[in-house]
């Protein structure tokens, strides 16, 4: 990813998409999308705590890439279909707290959000034994409680440099923001969830 | 803002359980998202078949000064409908005080006219 940092400054060169370019590019979103959606799901899972929605905000990311951005270099797709990802995110948080408040001023129950059982989404890894399934499991439940529980601009950093690999340049064009900036939230990231999940977790 | 050993040892045991946990994806969610990547794919074929948005702008634009050029060619500056001048007059007249002894001597009126309209010879 970082051979490629110097091209995610915006570039404005347009292919033709016609006959074979058209299918070779189809062929190319298809291979980028197959290989980047199982993480997004993750990543917007752990940031929404609910599957559904997170599966709605990957469909919504990856149809407005296609519509938007397929004719830009392949090597821009992944921060800008992150990009995309996180303000659909943030969006959603933003819905979230209206409705919320609507809730509240009825009376009703804040959020359905709050009876999101990670353990129940958590991973059910094969070939290894009951106590190892269990220890890994309980280990992935505590990182996303953890994570989910970063402010948001360094949980995003966190989730993008550490869980999809983006490099600096990657993670602040994703982000909308400086290298700088992603540098500062992600080692505070890093540090604050070391500070709550203990040595012992490591 | 260095990474330590420990930090980079942490951000790899979150890296290894977080790829475990993609790795281990049930079906019925595997499967939504290939349905999900295939409806994205279908707006490549959607935008092949779309006027580009660079097409539109100047389209629209020069459509828009002919429409403005037609007008102003096709439209005599004076857009006033005529004035029919003797039924404005007439009307004048109606709207006179001494409208109504007019229309008491009407009859009078008809047979000047008729007479007016007479060759002289016819007259007397």
């Amino acid at each position: 990813m970082s051979a490629v940092a110097g091209t995610f400054a915006v570039s404005c060169t347009r292919e033709p998409a016609t006959g074979a370019v058209a299918l070779q590019r189809e062929r190319q979103l298809n291979r980028f999308l197959a290989d980047v959606e199982r993480r997004a799901l993750r990543i917007a899972e752990i940031s929404v705590r609910d599957r559904d929605e997170a599966l709605d905000l990957v469909q919504e990311a990856m149809i407005k890439l296609v519509r938007r951005y397929a004719a830009r270099p392949e090597p821009e797709w992944a921060p800008l279909f992150y990009r995309i990802l996180q303000n659909g995110i943030r969006d959603w948080h933003r819905r979230q707290s209206v409705r919320n408040r609507i809730m509240v001023w009825f009376g009703k129950s804040a959020s359905d959000a709050d009876g999101y059982d990670v353990a129940a989404h958590a991973p059910d890894p094969a070939g290894r034994s009951p106590d190892e399934e269990l220890q890994t499991a309980e280990a992935m439940r505590k990182l996303e409680i953890a994570v989910g529980g970063l402010p948001t601009r360094q949980r995003e950093a966190f989730m993008l440099r550490t869980f999809e690999g983006l490099d600096v340049a990657g993670t602040a064009l994703a982000m909308g923001c400086s290298q700088g900036t992603v540098k500062t939230h992600y080692s505070r990231a890093v540090h604050s969830l070391r500070e709550q999940l203990g040595d012992h977790w490591q | 803002m260095n990474e330590t050993e420990n930090d980079k040892r942490f951000v790899r045991k979150a890296k290894s359980l977080f790829d475990d946990s993609v790795e281990h994806l049930d079906a019925a969610t595997l499967s939504r998202l290939t349905r999900s990547r295939h409806r994205a794919l279908e707006e490549l074929e959607r935008a092949g078949h779309r006027w580009p948005r660079a097409f539109w702008i100047p389209a629209t634009g020069i459509a828009a000064a002919m429409l403005v050029a037609l007008l102003v060619l096709r439209v005599p500056l004076d857009t006033s409908p005529p004035i029919d001048q003797p039924l404005a007059r007439d009307f004048d007249m109606l709207l006179e005080e001494d409208s109504l002894e007019m229309f008491e001597e009407l009859e009078f009126y008809s047979w000047l006219e008729l007479a007016d309209a007479q060759p002289d010879d016819h007259v007397g």
